[in-house]
């Protein structure tokens, strides 16, 4: 406490002072009418904003979610963004160049010839997470036309008058992070950037202050835990979105082919990136039981990939849960097969779980949050919980296991004691009737009387808790339970029309003069208990870059 | 490649200058190894200047100077060249202007469908897209059109529920079951109907809010904590209630109640008596939630979860999370995506039930079959004036009407720099029928056969112009081409009154004569081909490459095997396209009386002051043939 003293009092000071500024806008609503209706006749295209802003509409921060394939902006406060952009090679092109419009956009038709499988995705993306294959310069090109288009186009305001908010994913490479915003700082006068990240808005926007965020992202799933909004654990995974359209790519290569295809071009992939994506975008699905054959029965009539435009040809409804299942769930593929970078995501998931601390796993794992293109495809989401259901009732919450350990296991059976009790007991109890639908997925050790119904037993301190916090009903904890969210952009909104001050507020003389170097490195301000994305408004004489340090 | 052949573009002399980074040129000093890759790799040097080791000094000096062949082929060249009758001349600066080097500010924000003008003060209300009858069809993007639905029972035209339609596509509202009761103010109606689905968890949210709002106003603000536990106690007795029947909110109402959840956590958890100068100031001011955030997540980590505090009489309660949906929180349905696979596979949906990506791209993120699309009012546009990003001086300023199409100020750079046009030369030797001189076809040029190229530079200031045209001998790219331009030292007369000519006398019938001969003549080095008043034709003679893996291999081009990827793939398809760098250099001697301070800068006697430009330029020639 004697350490947060300074930031308190300075936070009074701003507090006094911002104050002032909420009274004055604050005071029209008072008599309770109009603003509250304003805001939810909203549709998702009317993007009205947050209450007040028409007396203050230079104020509003403008958010962009910028990713590797598509960057979304809007404002604060609206529940969507304006605007969705992607960076395909139709953005790329030249000033008056209308082929795209004369011509029929790449990549909707058949290549002329087969493509590796990296080069065919490599137009479609602003960056790599290596950043060696990446030319930076041409981010920059390309970052800075998407900016100027959105802001003339869609946000229909001048760049660079308002505050700037970046939702980014946690993990991003200096070289870009650089790049990314001395583009933004040199070309325009955005006076400050903020930086938030993608996994905590995501939590933030599905209303929890803990969850384990799984963005299926383009170039590789991640996997976040997120307590009190810090950011526990980060893994990654490249089963993604990449791979799923590759493989949705070579799917429909095949399709196309015929069946009789050579074994030079077994790898490569013939058909339009673009039809691929909107097969994907469309009918990509995930089956949730491999018994399950009603769905699978269905043909389905898609355009022919041998010549899109014209021709459509019957798939097999069943076919086309193919790639979701081969490439994100992995069924039939052992762990010791898959490679560090490669694990399918329900392992994923069960060994981040894994890592936490006990408290943090029961929190977490009753907050699952899907964002991210592939939290679209149907049935993914339910198979993905399904999986890590199987394998928590198959290796419990101990990471150990092996021939080793059943043998052991046999030999203290032969004892008569009960040694296979997994050190599960603990988390899994807490548990209201709630959560009685989720229960036989999560706990199935089948020795043991299921934890989570068995009468909980309290020490004196949760029982103590409960009696004074009667009217707030217990969080649910330790079970299987998916939170839907509204994504990080959304949840960068909410937080800034909260007037939240983000951690990382890069202001545009300091960056200029150091640029990322600037950025301080001091080990107070890493502090844990600020680095939960939210910072106490006072000292502003030195900046972070947190969790992108 | 990108227009018809032949064609010209400028590269903006601002790709030159990269953007700066501060902190990379402390990065290469620190470290030369990690120096990020500037040049780009595939960035190959076809006239024969030494590899430049990127050491820290050097690399920093390449990026300034010029001496660089522009490679057209390069992905980055795509960002930096324009059409000549797209860029802007800043005046003060004496340089070129591409969209990327000026900033704008909007002048007016109109509807390009009906072309009312919005005032600002509406723009953002109106989510940014026409308030009226504008509609575009959500599955085609054609302008919708108000009519009415054909009545058997004998309804006048002008009766009877009105619907949107697409006349492209034959979409209406009725394929999505939505009738208006007027045919004005559709967007309201629109608004009101997209509502109604998610009626009761609005209608909840809003009550909420209402209460809420009450805490938050400061004349309010000793209102207790009892109050508002109160109200909230009555809200939970309620929420169980509703929440079995509730059907999952929208975005919109989803967000809403989000947010009216944080602000009432924000107001509860800073009301705390241990501070009593956030009772007095607002309650969501933010000092207070960082405040509080600071001091719970270290103090009470263990109780943070449960929402509650050991004496909750001296600590406020503690910030917890969305538990009910009104408040917010949404858990994924209980039976899965079930329904909705099933809705998949169902023949009534297939391929075209199904949202395109660009379809969904301006609808609700939840949007997903073609039902879900709603009608898009139009999006508006703005009148923007541009100023120069370096000086601020204005080059565009239009009127601020949305049906002028005139404009106060602009300085559009074709006035300034020669305006650069190419056609083939027909190839003929006999000089007895030029007229039927077989032109090259430009969409199939063989390759390893000279052909000649004209450039004609039309210089439009009211001086005369000295050019130097320069070009790299060997084109950049895996095809290379020899280019050489014959007379690349020439003159452009000034753009004096077109009655100058005429009057110069009788010279000019005889002149054309002349063009008529030289048209017939053989090109010739170090002679210009023609000449008029104001502009000047020189010949390039063009030897087009081979291409690679074509039959005419020529033996070039390995050397770049390894040139990276990158380049390749997002080129392959374009190789074959004819594209020549020319570097133009041209100065001239302007008045000196707009800026007395250039003077310096080698001054004439009689108050003129030698300017200089240069750039490049790129000239599409044609495409090249696969085979001989």
């Amino acid at each position: 406490m004697a350490t947060d003293s300074p930031s308190m009092s300075a936070s009074k000071r701003s507090s006094a002072t911002s104050n002032l500024r909420h009274s004055q806008t604050a005071r029209p609503d008072s008599p309770h009418t109009p603003q509250q209706q304003l805001r939810s006749g909203n549709t998702s295209f009317t993007s009205t904003t947050s209450p007040g802003s028409s007396f203050r509409n230079e104020d509003d921060a403008i958010i962009f979610e910028i990713g590797a394939r598509w960057l979304r902006a809007g404002f604060e406060g609206n529940s969507a963004p304006a605007c969705v952009i992607g960076f395909g090679p139709e953005d790329s092109r030249r000033v008056g160049d209308y082929r795209g419009w004369t011509q029929g956009s790449l990549g909707a038709g058949r290549l002329a010839q087969p493509v590796d499988a990296e080069e065919w995705a490599r137009a479609y993306e602003l960056w790599r997470p290596d950043s060696r294959e990446v030319d930076l310069g041409l981010v920059e090109d390309k970052i800075e036309r998407a900016f100027r288009e959105t802001y003339n186009q869609y946000l229909l305001t001048d760049a660079g008058t308002s505050r700037l908010v970046l939702v980014l994913p946690s993990l991003m490479s200096h070289p870009l992070l650089s790049s990314l915003l001395s583009t933004l700082f040199s070309r325009w006068r955005f006076p400050s950037v903020t930086l938030l990240s993608s996994a905590t808005m995501s939590a933030t926007a599905a209303g929890l202050r803990s969850a384990l965020v799984v963005d299926l992202g383009w170039a590789e799933t991640t996997i976040t835990a997120i307590y009190e909004y810090r950011e526990m654990i980060t893994k990654r995974t490249t089963r993604a979105m990449k791979q799923l359209m590759q493989e949705m790519g070579r799917l429909l290569t095949e399709l196309a082919s015929g069946g009789n295809q050579n074994d030079d071009a077994e790898d490569k992939i013939s058909v339009g990136f673009a039809y691929c994506e909107e097969v994907v975008s469309r009918f990509a699905w995930c089956i949730l039981q491999a018994e399950e054959s009603s769905a699978s029965e269905q043909t389905l009539s898609i355009p022919s990939p041998a010549n899109p435009e014209q021709e459509y040809m019957d798939v097999s409804f069943a076919r086309l849960t193919e790639p979701a299942e081969k490439v994100l769930i992995a069924p039939g593929t052992a762990e010791h097969e898959m490679d560090d970078e490669e694990k399918s995501i329900p392992l994923l998931i069960y060994n981040t779980l894994l890592t936490l601390p006990p408290d943090a796993r029961g929190t977490c794992m009753s907050r699952i949050v899907f964002v991210g293109g592939g939290s679209r495809i149907p049935g993914l989401r339910q198979r993905i919980l399904k999986e890590v259901s199987l394998l928590v009732d198959r290796h419990g919450w101990s990471p150990i296991r092996g021939k080793a350990l059943e043998r052991l296991r046999q030999r203290l059976e032969g004892l008569k004691l009960s040694a296979r009790s997994p050190p599960s007991g603990t988390e899994t109890i807490k548990s209201n009737g709630k959560a009685a639908n989720d229960e036989d997925a999560s706990s199935g050790d089948e020795e043991k009387p299921d934890p989570s119904k068995e009468e909980p037993e309290l020490d004196f301190v949760e029982q103590k808790l409960r009696r004074q916090n009667k009217d707030i009903p217990v969080p649910v904890q330790g079970v299987l339970r998916e939170v839907e969210s509204l994504g990080p952009w959304a949840g960068a909104s909410l937080t800034t029309s909260l007037k939240i001050r983000g951690m990382v507020e890069i202001e545009r003389e300091k960056f200029l003069q150091h640029g990322l170097a600037g950025a301080t490195r001091d080990i107070d301000l890493h502090v844990p208990d600020r680095r939960s994305g939210l910072r106490s408004g006072g000292d502003r004489s030195s900046w972070t870059l947190a969790g992108w340090a | 490649m990108s227009r018809p052949f032949p064609y010209t573009y400028i590269s903006c002399p601002c790709a030159d200058t990269p953007v700066p980074d501060p902190a990379r040129k402390r990065r290469s000093r620190e470290s030369p190894q990690k120096s990020p890759s500037k040049p780009p790799p595939e960035r190959v040097n076809p006239s024969g200047e030494d590899k430049k080791e990127p050491t820290k000094y050097e690399q920093l000096e390449e990026d300034e100077e010029e001496e660089q062949t522009f490679d057209p082929r390069s992905p980055r060249s795509n960002f930096s060249l324009y059409p000549p009758e797209q860029l802007l001349y800043c005046e003060e600066c004496h340089q070129i202007k591409c969209p990327r080097c000026i900033t704008e500010e909007i002048v007016s924000w109109f509807c390009p469908s009906c072309l009312f003008e919005t005032p600002s003060s509406m723009v953002r209300s109106d989510g940014n897209r026409c308030g009226r009858n504008c509609f575009n069809c959500p599955v085609c993007t054609a302008p919708l059109a108000v009519s009415t639905i054909e009545n058997a029972t004998g309804n006048g035209a002008q009766h009877g529920p009105w619907v949107l339609s697409c006349g492209y596509c034959l979409w209406t509202t009725l394929d999505i079951g939505i009738k208006f009761d007027k045919p004005t103010n559709i967007r309201s109606q629109l608004q009101k109907m997209t509502d109604s689905t998610a009626q009761p968890a609005i209608d909840r949210s809003r009550q909420a809010s209402r209460t809420f709002g009450d805490l938050k106003s400061p004349l309010s603000t000793f209102a207790s904590i009892d109050e508002q536990s109160a109200a909230r106690e009555h809200e939970e007795e309620q929420s169980p209630s509703q929440e079995q029947e509730a059907p999952p909110m929208g975005t919109d109402a989803r967000f809403a109640a989000l947010k009216s959840f944080y602000r009432t956590q924000i107001a509860e958890t800073s009301s705390s008596p241990n501070d009593p100068l956030s009772t007095d100031f607002g309650f969501s001011s933010p000092g207070a939630l960082n405040r509080l955030m600071s001091l719970y997540a270290s103090s009470s980590r263990l109780s943070g979860l449960y929402g509650g505090s050991k004496k909750p009489k001296s600590k406020p309660p503690v910030m917890r999370e969305a538990i009910t949906a009104s408040e917010g929180l949404q858990l994924a349905p209980e039976n899965g995506d079930e329904d909705l696979i099933k809705r998949l596979t169902s023949p009534s949906c297939g391929w075209d039930g199904m949202a395109s990506t660009e379809q969904r791209a301006a609808q609700s993120p939840d949007a997903r079959f073609t039902d879900d699309l709603l009608p898009l009012p139009a999006l508006l546009r703005t009148k923007r004036a541009k100023r120069c990003k370096s000086c601020k001086h204005i080059l565009v300023k239009p009127e601020t009407k949305p049906q002028s199409t005139r404009f106060r100020i602009r300085l559009i750079a074709l006035s300034y720099i020669p305006l650069p046009t190419l056609r083939p030369l027909a190839l003929s030797t006999s000089s007895t029928l030029p007229t039927i001189a077989p032109t090259p076809d430009l969409n199939s040029l063989p390759p390893l056969r000279p052909v000649h190229v004209l450039l004609t530079l039309k210089n439009h200031m009211f001086d005369p112009v000295r050019i130097t045209l320069a070009t790299p001998p060997v084109t950049p790219g895996n095809v290379a081409t020899k280019v050489t331009v014959l007379s690349p030292q020439f003159e452009i007369g000034a753009n004096s009154d077109v009655w100058d000519e005429a009057l110069q006398g009788a010279s000019a019938p005889l002149k054309g004569d002349a063009t008529a001969i030289g048209m017939r003549g053989v090109p010739e080095a170090g002679k210009v081909w023609d000449k008029g008043r104001n502009w000047t034709t020189v010949v390039l003679e063009v030897v087009p490459g081979t291409l690679p893996g074509s039959s005419a291999e020529g033996g070039d081009g390995n050397g770049e095997g390894d040139e990276g990827v990158l380049a390749v793939a997002s080129q392959k398809a374009d190789e074959d396209v004819l594209e020549i760098p020319v570097f133009v250099r041209m100065d001239w001697d302007a008045d000196a009386q707009l800026d007395q301070g250039n003077v310096g800068k080698g001054s004439k006697p009689d108050d003129k002051v030698t300017r200089e430009l240069a750039y490049w330029m790129v000239l599409g020639v044609g495409r090249i043939q696969p085979s001989l």
